[in-house]
């Protein structure tokens, strides 16, 4: 039988839309599920996604990339790499996987929603391959980590993390919660695809990959770099939908949708992906700072497409700019002070050499992040440990949900704030930033009664109310909280 | 006498800490408890100085024998604490 030339087919099965006739279009196409907006239908016919694809060649690449990674995996679980390579890429990979693997599947119920409930039928089209890539990203990035579990404890996380209340996984939940599993279809196709995987993941996924095979970790840089072709294609169904709103007079609502979601994701890479990049990553082995990384791969993305697309750049775009050199260092800093809150073992990467680096990259780091740096490593060399672990909480963002963090030993002017309160119906809120605190305002029903670990600390709800109470809280036993990845060694490069 | 968790930011601090204190400790007392979560932690200690607050909002200095419960500060709210020559 001769099949059919794929141009002379594709548009129709691509473009095939319902015509309903035993309930009405609201019904098949509920509002709060599927963001319309009162555009008409044959408005959403006109859905051009970039990136084309049939079923068939879809199976067919998928299965040649699942063959490419097994057969790498294969290869090499017999080698030693995790024996032999430096604690902080260890740490890296639990980290990774702790934060992404059942968001995974999260983020394939967000595919599905599209695939049922988007008006748009090349949108629907999309989103079921996209939902089989999040499908099989979960499955990887479970099955991956599982083979190093009997090493220890903190690499079963790559499950456990999200069904916890540790802090990183809620920042992590409180993220993904917002921009994709509880918001219609079109607008989970600008949050989570435009703003969040076009931009971010190529961070995650590139940056991480390129730091892999610099470290000699091919099955991960393998894997990655397999999800990150699934990432570049399904990434691309916010921008269609963003061009629809904003030709339907939509423009003022799309824009909003992109700064809100940038800058949520901005925060959870702040804290998960700059540590990873410029401190766990053996310095040897950083291909790029994580600044270098965000000028060259977001930034400039970033601005070129919502150009583009007819958008303007986030009103808080200068702030983003100035934190894209600065936020990750101290979100580095509380990350390891509280280190027996994190599932991995955070690095110090504050060496001689990694302080020489950073202060080559971020020049100024010494003067500020190094001074506080300087009074642990004095402490660590008086066998004073004790004073380099927390004895209390961080105050925590209710927009980001990390810590409310500035910039140490430099000199502010007046008035000016790190912690941006607000009193909503009676409860003081904090926020990190002025963004942060808009981000509350532009919907503060939907926000309102968030509560992070420090709420739930005064609510009686962690017991003993002290940080032993709040680690049991937060899932983590002895053998899985975090401690120094290198055991201190770094802090002898300054012993006298 | 009633326990009042308070938010510290130290001065050269990176962090902003939960800190809880009561509502009849003076602010010299309420800056001795801040100091313990950050000063030889990771800033150092300035001898020969006093330790003063601030409200973080609007930088309003406090009295140094004013007690909490008599500075109007809401549950949580953030402080500046920093070392002052009086």
């Amino acid at each position: 039988m001769s099949l059919m030339k794929r141009e002379d087919w594709y548009n129709l099965t691509r473009s095939t839309n319902w015509t309903p006739k035993y309930v009405s279009e609201d019904e098949l196409f509920p509002e709060e599920m599927s963001g319309g907006r009162g555009i008409p239908m044959e408005k959403w016919d006109t859905y051009d996604e970039p990136y084309k694809v049939t079923f068939s060649e879809y199976v067919e690449t998928q299965r040649e990339k699942d063959a490419g990674i097994y057969s790498v995996k294969a290869a090499l679980s017999r080698s030693k790499f995790m024996d032999d390579v430096d604690p902080g890429w260890e740490s890296t990979m639990q980290a990774h996987y702790g934060a992404v693997a059942t968001a995974e599947y999260q983020a394939s119920l967000a595919e599905t929603r599209m695939a049922r409930f988007s008006k748009a039928p090349g949108n629907r089209n999309m989103a079921t391959f996209g939902m089989m890539d999040e499908n099989r990203h979960g499955q990887h990035q479970l099955y991956f980590p599982h083979t190093y579990t009997k090493r220890s404890r903190q690499w079963d996380w790559a499950y456990k993390a999200n069904h916890t209340n540790e802090w990183a996984a809620v920042a992590g939940k409180n993220f993904f919660d917002d921009v994709m599993l509880t918001r219609d279809a079109i607008s989970t196709a600008i949050m989570l695809t435009f703003s969040f995987e076009t931009g971010f993941t190529n961070m995650q996924f590139l940056g991480l990959a390129a730091d892999a095979a610099e470290t000699g970790d091919h099955t991960f840089a393998s894997l990655i770099s397999s999800i990150q072709t699934d990432e570049s294609r399904h990434a691309q169904q916010g921008g269609p939908a963003l061009k629809i709103l904003i030709e339907n007079g939509k423009k003022e609502e799309a824009q909003k949708m992109v700064d809100l979601s940038i800058w949520k994701a901005w925060r959870l890479f702040s804290v998960l992906t700059g540590p990873i990049m410029d401190y766990y990553t053996p310095v040897e082995h950083r291909k790029q700072s994580f600044k270098e990384f965000m000028e060259e791969w977001i930034v400039a993305q970033f601005e070129r497409q919502l150009l583009d697309l007819g958008l303007e750049l986030p009103w808080y775009w200068d702030t983003f700019i100035n934190d894209i050199a600065d936020k990750h260092h101290a979100m580095h800093l509380g990350v390891w002070y509280w280190r027996p809150t994190a599932w991995w073992n955070p690095a110090a990467g504050a060496g001689k050499a990694d302080r020489a680096w950073l202060e080559e990259k971020y020049p100024g780091w010494n003067d500020t992040y190094g001074k506080c740096w300087d009074v642990i490593t004095e402490n660590i060399l008086n066998d004073k440990k004790d004073l380099t672990l927390p004895a209390t909480l961080p105050l925590i963002c209710h927009t980001g949900f990390v810590p409310i963090i500035t910039i140490p030993h430099k000199k502010v002017p007046e008035g000016q704030l790190a912690d941006y309160q607000l009193e909503y119906e009676g409860r003081l809120y904090h926020f990190d930033s002025e963004v942060d605190r808009w981000v509350f305002e532009t919907d503060p029903e939907r926000y309102k009664g968030v509560m992070t670990a420090v709420d739930h600390f005064l609510a009686g709800n962690i017991t003993p109310p002290d940080l032993n109470g709040a680690l049991a809280w937060m899932g983590l036993s002895p053998g899985e909280m975090g401690v120094d990845a290198h055991d201190y060694a770094w802090a002898e490069d300054f012993r006298k | 006498m009633a326990l009042f968790p308070l938010s510290s930011l130290f001065e050269n601090d990176f962090v902003i800490q939960v800190v809880p204190v009561d509502t009849e400790d003076t602010m010299d007392e309420v800056a001795q408890k801040c100091a313990f979560h950050s000063v030889n932690r990771r800033i150092e200690v300035q001898e020969g100085k006093v330790m003063r607050i601030k409200r973080h909002s609007n930088k309003e200095l406090f009295p140094r024998d004013m007690k909490v419960a008599n500075a109007g500060l809401l549950p949580t709210e953030t402080i500046d604490v920093f070392y002052s020559d009086n």
